[in-house]
């Protein structure tokens, strides 16, 4: 109690320096992270202090405090988000050679203001039991505004981050007219009006409420490990997942990454902190836990993820025109109708 | 006379202090106005302003007519269960719409527990939906309506209570049945009151962004962030939560303004409580679903469900971190309490002793901080603490951004109107008479504060403390932006899993919000069970 007492009392004037330390503005938040965090002190000695938060929120604090900011690494789930720290100038170059030698170009900011910490794919679920192998085979993005998906198709609303980073994708491939009527079709696909998160269009499509779902690919590996309870693993055993745009330019990828920021207090600890994270032993833990996609090519995604094969090709296209083609998707989708 | 002036100064310096953050918000409408706006205006605007509009229509008609029927049904009837419907009607206070709203679908879709329950009950196809889909507005409103009425149910049942006996014998007498005394005499007389706990409803519901995001709702609130999040332009953010704000604060003064039309404080002599009707049979049943509905759709089925949840997860998280999040919960919600009842005692004095318009117009506007968005007053908040640490501590590190005391600051100004509410009723029932004797017997302002009001709005400043902590309990967005490195809340982490749709995960900390935000309402619930009549009257 007098420990608590005592931090109460301290977080009442600001933030405290400490020496030996290294502040996260963070917008993931997942259980496993945390376990990293402390690893990593156990390793370093250096304290990771967390705020989390929305990514766009953050920026705001991040933008507010200025030169007097305590963050030293804005850590993000959305290259969105990454990309609009950029634009405001706040990231420093990451130096570190380690980082440099071993994430792919297309995984880092133009200038290496950031670095792509792990990937995520927005792939298609489906049934097999209402969707022939024949029918899912070699299908694009494109397909999903075909008529003969229509009433079948479920996705999430267009507020969401995953789906507007999509919708950039496919207007920075295919420019905005051909996407805008893309858009207007696959609206009339829709199963339902947009609602739930990603899961829910999985569940959807186990129960036969539709035959096509476009979601994240590291939720099925989420409610294959039962973590989230019982319900969620028979639904998950029930569908497939399909890569789209194989036989062209690749699936769409999304990466969550991180960045040190300009007014890093504590420069060293950070540099550190990122190379931590892009360390053999913390991606392969990584993908275990929150089955997302390694950035090293030596590491193998987990066991529930790699069955539906792992060597899919990737959309190349760099994660930065996400972040500059956001607005125009939001607008686009708006629209057409996307709720 | 200028001995008392601080009686003159205090709202307008609390004022200041409020305000500042809100209008760092409304100051963007003056700024530049991007293109978003056309393709807000041609696009989604109206969307925005229709289903925000049904939405408070639909709430405030059905927490009108819950919170006035239940409230009159437990006041003026007697039956089985009544003594405990008393105060278990304000259970749902403690249910944050967003955590109803969780799990109305865990229940009610399609694959939902519900449905489930019945088609295993019943054998049926899995193609077989009983309950209809409730991620749609009309769910919206069941969820704000079940969760809010006992804000209506609260102002409506003490004013019932201090409706005096004579009138309604008159009433009886002059040939109106019980029904008729109802709407044509009682109902209106409590108008006031109603319509005082509507604009709390009507405040809370439009501000509120967890449920009708879960929802899929497209209102101003989820325009708000989508405007934010998805089309980078806090600008107009900011400015369509300053017309969000203007349309509240309209409403607001609407209300005020109605209120000065009648005095109510009752200093009549002849004043004698309402006997009770006792109920039999049918009409019994009748008057025991009229008060079990709104308990078991608002407390007692999201309980059941959470609780389904957290069963399927083993008990490990009662672990030191959720005990230090409980602790840090508590603790915060406390003392946003104590200084939001100490903050309205004193202004609410301030206001009777030094009565003027001026100050009573600007007093009102303290309540505002309620209407704004959490996460838009944070941002307010961030700039303003921004500013403050570069005015006095330059060359310091930054001192008061990051701190408890602006995460503080802002429940203050959000929750401010629940505690003023409180205490200002509670001043209305205390005759303006006894304050001209005491002035007469030469009493100063702080001995007639110390020994006259605080005694007689004793009830008044718990019920205001217990509200503003049950709120503060609940509150979301303004933490997740405001606190400090490593701090968490019960909401936050019942957030966190929800957002990322784990509610089995989510389930533990959200029973604790509940648990939490209980102990005001246990407490208040007993108050409620002593309020007789007779004893507001000693």
């Amino acid at each position: 109690m007098k420990k608590i007492q005592l931090i109460l009392l301290l977080s009442f004037f600001g933030h405290v320096i400490m020496s030996n330390e290294v502040n996260v503005y963070t917008s993931r938040h997942y259980d496993s992270d945390d376990l990293l965090y402390k690893e990593f002190t156990q390793e370093t000695g250096i304290k990771v202090n967390i705020i989390s938060g929305k990514g766009s929120a953050l920026l705001q604090r991040l933008k507010s405090e200025g030169s007097n900011s305590p963050a030293d690494i804005f850590f993000t789930v959305d290259a969105g988000n990454l990309w609009k720290v950029q634009k405001e100038g706040l990231f420093q170059s990451i130096q570190s050679d380690l980082v440099l030698s071993s994430v792919p170009e297309n995984l880092r900011g133009p200038n290496d203001e950031w670095t792509a910490i792990a990937k995520r794919a927005r792939v298609i679920f489906y049934n097999p039991e209402n969707v022939s192998e024949e029918m899912i085979k070699d299908i694009d993005y494109e397909d999903l505004s075909n008529p003969e998906w229509r009433n079948k198709i479920v996705v999430r609303s267009s507020s969401n981050m995953y789906n507007q980073s999509l919708v950039a994708s496919l207007i920075s491939n295919l420019g905005e007219e051909q996407t805008e009527s893309w858009a207007n079709k696959l609206v009339s696909n829709f199963a339902r009006k947009p609602q739930g998160n990603d899961r829910s269009q999985i569940i959807a499509v186990a129960n036969g409420e539709a035959d096509l779902a476009i979601a994240n690919s590291y939720y099925i590996g989420i409610m294959l490990s039962g973590s989230a309870g019982e319900e969620q693993l028979v639904a998950a055993k029930k569908v497939k997942m399909a890569f789209p745009n194989q036989k062209n330019r690749g699936t769409h990828i999304n990466i969550s990454g991180a960045g040190i920021l300009k007014s890093a207090p504590n420069q060293k600890n950070a540099n550190r902190f990122l190379e931590f994270l892009i360390s053999k032993k913390v991606q392969k833990t990584m993908v275990d836990k929150s089955y997302e996609y390694p950035i090293l090519e030596s590491i193998r995604p987990s066991d529930e993820i790699a069955s539906f094969g792992t060597d899919f090709k990737e959309d190349q296209i760099s994660v930065k025109s996400f972040g500059e083609l956001n607005p125009s998707a939001v607008r686009l989708m708006d629209r057409s109708g996307w709720k | 006379m200028n001995r008392f002036s601080i009686w003159r100064l205090l709202p307008f310096a609390v004022l200041i202090i409020f305000t500042a953050p809100l209008l760092i918000v409304l100051s963007t409408l003056f700024g530049s106005y991007s293109e978003n706006w056309f393709h807000l205006y041609e696009f989604v605007l109206a969307d925005y302003i229709i289903s925000s509009l049904i939405l408070v229509i639909g709430v405030s008609i059905l927490v009108l007519f819950l919170g006035t029927v239940t409230a009159w049904t437990v006041t003026t009837y007697n039956f089985k269960g009544k003594k405990v419907f008393e105060w278990a009607l304000i259970l749902p206070l403690a249910i944050p719409p967003y955590i109803l709203a969780y799990t109305f679908t865990g229940l009610f879709d399609p694959f939902g527990d519900a449905n489930n329950f019945i088609r295993s009950v019943f054998n049926l196809k899995d193609s077989t939906i009983i309950f209809p889909n409730v991620r749609n507005i009309y769910g919206a409103i069941v969820v704000f309506a079940f969760t809010l009425y006992p804000y209506v149910y609260l102002v409506s049942r003490s004013a019932f209570i201090n409706q005096s006996k004579s009138m309604q014998e008159a009433a009886r007498l002059l040939g109106l049945n019980q029904l008729e005394v109802f709407y044509k005499l009682a109902l209106p007389l409590i108008r006031p009151a109603a319509i005082g706990g509507m604009m709390l409803v009507i405040m809370e519901t439009l501000s509120d962004f967890g449920a009708v995001d879960h929802f899929a709702i497209q209102t101003f609130t989820t325009g708000i962030f989508r405007t934010w999040y998805g089309l980078y332009d806090l600008q107009t953010a900011m400015q369509l939560a300053s017309l969000l704000l203007l349309t509240v604060g309209i409403f607001y003064f609407i209300e005020r303004s109605s209120r000065g039309d009648g005095i109510y404080t009752s200093n009549n002599s002849t004043f004698s409580p309402n006997e009770e009707v006792n109920l039999t049979g049918l009409k019994a049943l009748t008057a025991f679903l009229v008060c079990f509905i709104p308990i078991f759709i608002g407390f007692l089925l999201p309980i059941v469900e959470l609780s389904l949840w957290a069963y399927e997860v083993n008990l490990g998280f009662f672990n030191n971190k959720f005990l230090e999040n409980s602790i840090n919960t508590l603790s915060l919600s406390f003392l946003t309490g104590l200084i939001c009842a100490a903050l309205a005692l004193l202004i609410n004095f301030s206001i009777r002793y030094k009565p003027s318009i001026l100050v009573g117009r600007f007093s009102a506007l303290l309540s505002i901080g309620y209407a704004v968005p959490g996460l838009i007053l944070a941002v307010g908040m961030v700039q303003l603490l921004v500013y403050l640490d570069n005015l006095a501590f330059s060359g310091f590190d930054i001192v008061l951004t990051g701190s408890l005391l602006g995460l503080v600051l802002a429940y203050v100004i959000k929750t401010y109107a629940l505690a003023n509410s409180s205490i200002e009723s509670g001043y209305e029932r205390i005759s303006h008479s006894l304050d001209d004797s005491s002035k007469l017997l030469g009493s100063t302002s702080w001995n007639m504060l110390g020994n006259i009001h605080i005694p007689l709005l004793k009830t008044s400043i718990l019920t205001s403390v217990l509200l503003v902590m049950s709120d503060v309990v609940k509150e979301l967005p303004a933490t997740l932006i405001l606190r400090p490195f490593n701090f968490e809340t019960l909401a936050v982490s019942t957030y966190i899993y929800a957002s990322e749709e784990r509610m089995i995960q989510a389930a533990a900390p959200a029973i604790a919000i509940v648990l939490i935000g209980l102990i005001p309402i246990v407490l208040l619930s007993k108050m409620i069970r002593s309020s007789r009549p007779i004893e507001n009257r000693e």
